[in-house]
């Protein structure tokens, strides 16, 4: 049972030998060498960029190495495909997860397996049984997928992956969609599947997960290895310092706020979801002038809803929300956006821009009927290029050009074309939707320092994350989100990420 | 620029085109595609040229199995289209109604909206040019040519509309309804033609022959080459303007991008749809106009015979481009009279233009989708 004390400690299971990759214009891997010891948890750590991904990538066989060696146990393997991969003991578990919603989750499970004449559950089912009862995992195999909570979803994925009877398991951020309590349930399990012998390989960007998880640590920067080093020889600032290749402040600078009139205020609103999930159920906010309100919650639990029906692509049926004093419960976007309302988006490819339109044509989109940017329906070219160049010099737009289609872009960069469009007019009210997700240190430090700059400049900032760091530098009072509610308002001062994740998980003071 | 390749939160993963079928395809043999994002012009300008050639290549092998030298069957075809004076202004009378066509459905399609309805609103379009002829047959020819084609236009754009209201209304299906659409003018048109508007002198489904006044001029006397052709340059130049310089062409191009996201910077989705669908009926009506007005001069059945189909298949070959729909109408314009002479020269059957057309679009739109990769030696390991 106890395999990982029949292996010396320091017997690579896993070696990468000298790995390139090369992208057009980018060099994403650059001899990249390193051994995986069996049966440990090896972090690879990056910001976004450093290419990670692209690693793992190269391990579960979506792309070949343009030189350099892999070898699984001293054997060089050459994967065409993810199913190389897992032949040869390798799985892997996106970020996004790769389950079909309306079937069960044994039937997600055996998804894959050779197809045969009949599909005899009966196998499968024992062996997910075992799995579940020896990680003390409550799911039932019958449930169907689409109705589990994310937590769950991801066991899901886990459990799919072993039953291909892997040897390695590669993570890529898996604690994007956890609480904190989910985050430490996860580790501590993924713990006991290391001791049982599994050589897990986790990617992440939070130094804290890594120091809490990890045996040793890769840390890369730009496509190169910097270090491997052992967990324990190194702290937080040290790997911080590894990762971006200079000192780092992981603190904001900023005052105590002065709240002034409400920007937002949302009384009792109830905003439906088609899938059931998500909506809204009575909540109540406030935003001031010059503040920044936290709104801290597991992804699912009514902040898309909160943030559309402000937004205005979806109307509460009952409640109202005045934006400046003005009712706007019914009111259609444009509408709402002309009161001075800007909106950062959390999926920003998705709901913020145009990936098919030029930078310039993004960075005035929803303003391109504005005075500055038209006349009697004719847009204004010239002005819209000065806007354009204004905005990518001041906001550090890295493109050679404004006309550059935006799909080219990086994701930091995408950001920076969304702040510069909706900081355009100082807006009243910043909707911010998980705006520094996915970003690397330096652009989320930017990130950061706009929006606090602009509640210094008096605006209302509502900001919603699931990166409960974030909140805690940025907010003036946390709002935590519950089940459509808001079930509890603290200020940061005067709590602890304990406090908010049990509120975060509907355990909190005063919740039934 | 560079960080792009590597995760961004993992979204690019979602990008269809980073799984397509083709680079699974060419995954381990020592080469491989790979995503490019820097397409160039010149590399659809020689994927374009490829697609064409691979079509002739596919056309020399059909007319082999029918037994003609292809060289036979090219050179009649190439003389049908382009080989005198007269076939050559003929190549731009067939080519007029299918610029509009093809203009009609390329401002639907920029928008993500799918208007198959190009073949009914174009018989709308008659309709409503011969109504208007009927209503105020003593206004003077300028005008009332005016009028017809204003008629006309709305026509169309009214019978686009019934399509666009119940897809922003009920979200109905457009592609089916617009089909459905083409049916359902065609059997009002019978109607129409069988009693109301049938000419006393004939037993034939059609109306009287039109006034000589409402005639459009034409550039010379012995050719039909008329001045609906100006009409459909002029419209072809508008619809550029539009979708490059407006505020109502940027809307168009945002819903066809990304409706979500225009919606979340307060564009209407709904009211953009229902003004897409109206310009692209119109056009069509119009192209209907210029059919009656320009060349048959009374309206019958067949005046229509698949050119709202066919302005499909231009606007995807032309890459929905308006300039680029006025070049690949005139050189289908030019394939239909081709076609014409080399079925007489050669017994070729004229449907081969539908396959040559079929064939045509099919390179064309894997060209477009080839523009994305390229295909790269990789070093053997292992």
């Amino acid at each position: 049972m106890d395999i990982a004390e029949a292996v010396a400690p320091g017997d690579p299971i896993l070696v990468i030998d000298n790995v390139t990759k090369e992208f057009p214009g980018v060099v994403a891997n650059d001899s990249v060498s390193i051994d995986v010891n069996r049966a440990s948890i090896h972090c690879l750590l990056g910001e976004n960029g450093a290419g990670k991904t692209t690693l793992a990538d190269i391990l579960y066989g979506v792309f070949r190495p343009d030189s350099g060696q892999i070898r699984l146990e001293g054997r060089p393997l050459d994967m065409a495909s993810p199913g190389d991969a897992i032949a040869a003991g390798i799985g892997m578990v996106h970020q996004h997860f790769e389950l079909v919603p309306p079937m069960s989750v044994i039937e997600n499970v055996v998804i894959g397996t050779p197809a045969r004449q009949w599909l005899d559950l009966t196998e499968a089912r024992r062996r997910l049984e075992e799995f579940f009862a020896d990680y003390d995992v409550e799911i039932d195999p019958d449930a169907e997928v689409g109705r589990l909570s994310v937590g769950e979803q991801q066991w899901v994925e886990i459990f799919k992956t072993l039953y291909f009877g892997v040897e390695i398991l590669i993570l890529d951020e898996p604690t994007a969609v956890l609480t904190p309590q989910g985050v430490t349930e996860l580790f501590a399990i993924l713990r006991r599947m290391r001791d049982d012998g599994l050589t897990i390989i986790l990617i992440t960007h939070k130094l804290k997960e890594v120091m809490d998880l990890s045996d040793r640590v890769t840390v890369l920067r730009r496509g190169r290895v910097v270090d491997t080093v052992a967990t324990d020889d190194v702290d937080q600032l040290d790997l911080a310092r590894m990762m971006v290749g200079r000192d780092v402040l992981l603190q904001v600078d900023k005052q105590r706020s002065e709240p002034g009139a409400p920007v937002l205020e949302a009384d009792a609103i109830h905003v439906e979801s088609d899938t059931g999930r998500g909506a809204l159920k009575g909540l109540s906010l406030n935003v001031g002038a010059g503040e920044i309100v936290g709104v801290a919650g597991v992804s699912g639990n009514g902040q898309n809803a909160l943030f559309d029906s402000v937004v205005g692509v979806r109307h509460p049926h009952s409640g109202t929300i005045r934006i400046t004093g003005q009712d706007v419960t019914t009111a259609a976007p444009h509408k709402i956006a002309r009161l001075g309302v800007a909106c950062v988006p959390a999926d920003r490819i998705a709901q913020g821009l145009m990936m098919d339109f030029s930078i310039k044509e993004n960075l005035v989109l929803g303003n391109h009927r504005s005075s500055q940017f038209s006349r009697a329906g004719i847009l204004n070219q010239s002005q819209i290029d000065a806007f354009a160049a204004e905005s990518i010099e001041s906001f550090e737009i890295k493109t050679p050009s404004a006309d550059q289609v935006t799909r080219t872009l990086s994701g930091g960069n995408l950001q920076k074309i969304i702040m510069a469009r909706e900081l355009y007019g100082r807006p009243a009210l910043i909707l911010a939707h998980q705006p520094t997700r996915g970003l690397d240190i330096a652009a989320s430090e930017y990130v950061r320092q706009r929006l606090v700059q602009e509640r210094d400049r008096g605006a209302g900032v509502l900001l919603m994350s699931e990166d409960l760091d974030e909140i805690f530098q940025l907010a003036d009072r946390i709002a935590v989100i519950f089940d459509g509610r808001i079930v509890a308002m603290i200020e940061p001062d005067a709590t602890s990420l304990e406090e908010i994740g049990m509120h975060m998980a509907g355990a909190g003071a005063g919740a039934p | 620029m560079s960080e792009r390749v590597d995760d961004t939160g993992g979204d690019e993963r979602t990008d269809p085109a980073d799984r397509n079928p083709l680079a699974m395809l060419f995954q381990g043999d020592g080469w491989r595609l790979e995503r490019r994002l820097d397409t160039r012009p010149v590399h659809e300008m020689y994927a374009t040229l490829a697609a064409l050639v691979l079509t002739a290549l596919i056309i020399s092998l059909l007319v082999i199995l029918v037994g003609v030298s292809p060289l036979d069957a090219f050179t009649s075809l190439y003389e049908g289209a382009l080989g005198s004076r007269e076939a050559g202004l003929e190549t731009l009378v067939q080519a007029t109604p299918l610029i509009l066509t093809g203009l009609a459905a390329a401002v639907a399609f920029r928008s993500g909206v799918w208007n198959i309805g190009g073949e009914g609103q174009f018989f709308a379009g008659a309709i409503g040019t011969w109504w208007v002829y009927e209503l105020l047959p003593g206004l003077p020819a300028p005008l009332l040519i005016i009028a017809m084609f204003v008629g006309a236009a709305v026509a169309g754009a009214l019978w686009a509309s019934a399509a666009s209201v119940l897809l922003v209304r009920y979200g109905t299906n457009e592609i089916l309804t617009t089909v459905m659409l083409n049916f359902v003018v065609l059997y009002i048109l019978s109607w129409l033609l069988s009693g109301p508007w049938q000419s006393p002198k004939t037993p034939y489904f059609q109306t009287e022959r039109m006034d000589e006044k409402t005639f459009l001029p034409r550039f010379i006397d012995d050719s039909r080459l008329h001045w609906g052709l100006l009409v459909a340059l002029a419209a072809a130049v508008a619809v550029h303007l539009l979708t490059r310089r407006t505020g109502l062409g940027f809307e168009l191009r945002a819903i066809g991008v990304n409706k979500r996201a225009a919606a979340y910077k307060g564009i209407s989705v709904g009211r953009t749809v229902i003004t897409v669908m109206a310009i692209s009926g119109a056009l069509a009506g119009i192209a209907g106009a210029g059919e009656l007005l320009g060349l048959h001069h009374r309206l019958q059945l067949d005046i229509a015979e698949g050119l709202g189909f066919t302005g499909i298949i231009i606007a995807l070959v032309a890459r929905l481009h308006p300039a680029g729909v006025v070049v690949v109408a005139i050189a289908f314009g030019g394939l239909i009279n081709g076609a014409t002479n080399m079925q007489v020269g050669t017994g070729i059957p004229f449907a081969l233009v539908q396959v040559i057309e079929g064939v045509a679009l099919v390179f064309v739109l894997l060209a477009a989708v080839a523009c994305r990769y390229r295909l790269k030696r990789t070093v053997r390991h292992g």
